[in-house]
């Protein structure tokens, strides 16, 4: 049963967002037991909210408060960005996490290793993916093969490729765990309509709910987190619908906004004791903001495919996910299947005249394909605030600056060869490549863990390194980038960080 | 406190000037059936409207479907609330422009030269701006939708699963 906790009762966690980390962060603890507060700045949407049109779901559920700089296409609402995605979980693999130590400095990056291995993070691997219900994993057959997969699974034997899969997805290829099997409804990038795939509004929260130790709080934007005279975070001050202020106190904070949010909270938390925001005695806090290399690939092909028919990323590629300086560039990428309405291919291929008429008369024939990359971490790729522009909840606009490092010039290069010799390994009369298709949808990085504190916000629990009771829980965390879409490693990582909270309680260190 | 005090009376203040922005944007869809029976603003001349459902037609050229489908593109714009006077000033500004590269009116050209004049002012706002809600009006439209043979949301059909997901039938055997 949903619970009610008082405003000063101290000892709840206090959780901030309920996407792929809060959510999982909120339920982990909620089954251990342990009381949490979840603060979510959206509203709760349910399954028959859920339509195939991206600009209706868009004003649904998309975060569109004041924002200068880079575009971000991440949601304002319960399930956070789990209603927005593909459902594309591949782990990273063991190079990936030595990301330094591979890679060698490349120039002007920051990269750090990972203060955690492979090895650590395989068994909260296997526990995300058998909770999401990953195809191809544990009791999960591989997704249904679209024919847009099968194209790209046949162009992918023709140039050599030998890891291709339709597994690896976070839908349901069966019924399970009280969701339905996928329908191959398509175009279901913002937000599946029956469930069948993992989302926290339908998944975790109503079972954190069910255990009778924890509230979700819906239209709760937190503006600040308040803490005690020695460094412990003590509450989180929050706005409700209203615009009314509230105060809940907490044991322990974990903050899961989605990259500018979890900045921007820790940075208007600044203090006498933080003068520079919590978390940023090392001055990381909002830096190294990564957001994977893309690259989009379509093709019309000598005969129909009708991607419409299945679900957008129904296959990926692995060959290119490995580390092989020859390729003239650093870390990997992770080829996956595309797919889109017409008016998005035409806005992405952009251009007006006969030859962009004619690309999309073929409609029914194209097949596509998009690549995410690893993208180094660099100090200027950040967020930062604007000095009067205010938003609606009075709070400094976010400034988002980022722009390619040379690496990632090279890799799309290289991915827009390979991906192109594909399709034309079956007589695709067109290839198109586009670089930027406008937004960072997989974002990482701004509050880093790191084994020394000086290169980084948090330990390798996710826990801020100079506060014994403040966590990171969403792609924020992140060292590195990887190839991978990074939802999967955010879930484990969440996992893992529950493990490490209880074990902390447990030994009162918490 | 007063730091709260503060941070809420401009959080107050904001979030009614926000309502009344979102509202307006909220509802693409319901204002667009609403602006059948809104005042007509005033409309382009005969010889401007012409040029410019010509310009629409070369922008997306797709024979099967017919001017209703560009002019209706182009009457949407202009009778928008928020900016259609704008529209209506932005179609101005593209059909004198493309008379003045033409040095005569520029419907009088052929074709290939009217494609080239337009390539000459590609970059101007003006043209941009008649270009994506042209593009937009195209490629949403049911009616482009049907021709390519893209159905439209699947969910009311009960998805794809069994109405021809992973049907292909020319794919080579020999990989």
């Amino acid at each position: 049963m949903a619970k009610r906790y008082e405003l000063d009762d101290d000892s709840v966690v206090v959780v901030i967002g309920s996407g792929a980390g809060g959510g999982t962060v909120s339920n982990e603890l909620a089954q251990k037991g342990i009381d949490v507060v979840c603060l979510e700045a959206g509203n709760r949407l349910t399954l028959a909210d859920v339509v195939n049109d991206s600009a209706v779901m868009d004003q649904k559920m998309g975060w569109h408060d004041m924002r200068l700089g880079a575009p971000l296409w991440i949601c304002k609402t319960v399930g956070g960005t789990t209603m927005r995605w593909s459902g594309v979980t591949p782990r990273f693999r063991d190079f990936e996490f030595r990301s330094r130590s591979t890679y060698g400095a490349l120039g002007s990056t920051t990269l750090i290793d990972w203060p955690l291995t492979l090895e650590e993070i395989a068994p909260y691997y296997d526990k995300a993916e058998s909770k999401m219900g990953v195809s191809g994993t544990h009791d999960m057959p591989p997704s249904f093969e679209t024919s847009n997969y099968k194209v790209l699974k046949a162009g992918g034997q023709r140039v050599g490729y030998r890891e291709i899969t339709s597994a690896r997805t976070a839908i349901n290829s069966v019924a399970r765990d009280g969701r339905p099997a996928c329908q191959q409804i398509g175009f279901c990038w913002d937000g599946c309509a029956v469930g069948a795939k993992w989302s926290t509004l339908y998944t975790e929260i109503p079972k954190a709910e069910e255990t009778g130790h924890f509230e979700l709080r819906i239209g709760a934007m937190a503006v600040k987190i308040e803490h005690d005279e020695k460094g412990k975070v003590r509450s989180v001050v929050y706005a409700d619908a209203t615009g009314a202020l509230h105060e809940q106190k907490a044991r322990a904070v974990c903050v899961a906004g989605n990259v500018v949010e979890t900045t921007r909270l820790l940075h208007n938390s600044k203090s006498n004791l933080f003068p520079d925001g919590l978390g940023n005695t090392s001055g990381h806090l909002g830096r190294n903001y990564m957001r994977h290399v893309m690259n989009l690939t379509l093709a019309i092909m000598p005969g129909e495919v009708n991607f419409h028919r299945g679900t957008r990323q129904s296959g990926i590629i692995l060959d290119e996910q490995r580390q092989d300086p020859a390729r003239g560039f650093a870390g990997g990428y992770v080829i996956e299947t595309i797919a889109d309405q017409p008016y998005s291919i035409a806005a992405i291929i952009g251009g007006w005249g006969e030859e962009a008429a004619d690309f999309m008369e073929n409609y029914a024939n194209i097949a596509g394909c998009w690549i995410t990359g690893e993208d180094p971490p660099q100090a200027d790729n950040r967020i930062t605030f604007h000095a009067t522009e205010r938003d609606a909840y009075g709070l400094p606009v976010p400034v988002v600056a980022y722009s390619d490092h040379p690496n990632s010039a090279a890799m799309r290069k290289h991915a827009a060869q390979r991906c192109s010799a594909l399709y034309e390994s079956l007589g695709a009369r067109r290839t198109k490549n586009v670089a930027d298709i406008g937004g960072g949808c997989h974002n990482m990085g701004v509050a880093r863990m790191s084994e020394r504190p000086a290169d980084g916000v948090t330990n390798r629990f996710g826990r801020v390194h100079d506060i014994p009771n403040l966590f990171v829980s969403d792609g924020s965390l992140f060292s590195s980038s990887a190839a991978p879409n990074p939802t999967l490693t955010i879930v484990a990582l969440a996992i893992r960080q529950v493990e490490h909270i209880a074990d902390s309680m447990n030994r009162r260190e918490l | 406190m007063n730091q709260n005090n503060l941070a809420r009376r401009r959080l107050l203040v904001a979030i009614v000037a926000f309502s009344g922005t979102a509202a307006i944007g909220l509802e693409p869809r319901l204002s667009l059936l609403s602006r059948a029976w809104a005042e007509s603003p005033a409309q382009p001349d005969a010889g401007v409207r012409a040029a410019m459902l010509r310009m629409a037609r070369l922008l997306y050229p797709h024979d099967a479907l017919p001017d209703s489908v560009y002019a209706g593109i182009l009457d949407r714009a202009l009778s928008d609330v928020a900016a259609g006077a704008d529209f209506r000033k932005q179609l101005d500004q593209a059909a004198a422009a493309l008379d003045a590269r033409a040095g005569r009116p520029w419907q009088d050209l052929d074709l290939a030269a009217q494609i080239a004049a337009m390539r000459g002012i590609e970059t101007e706002a003006f043209f941009v701006a008649i270009e994506n809600a042209v593009r937009a009006g195209i490629y949403n439209d049911p009616a482009f939708w049907k021709h390519v043979g893209y159905p439209g949301p699947s969910k009311g059909f009960g998805g794809y699963l069994h109405h021809g997901a992973g049907e292909i039938d020319w794919l080579p055997e020999n990989l």
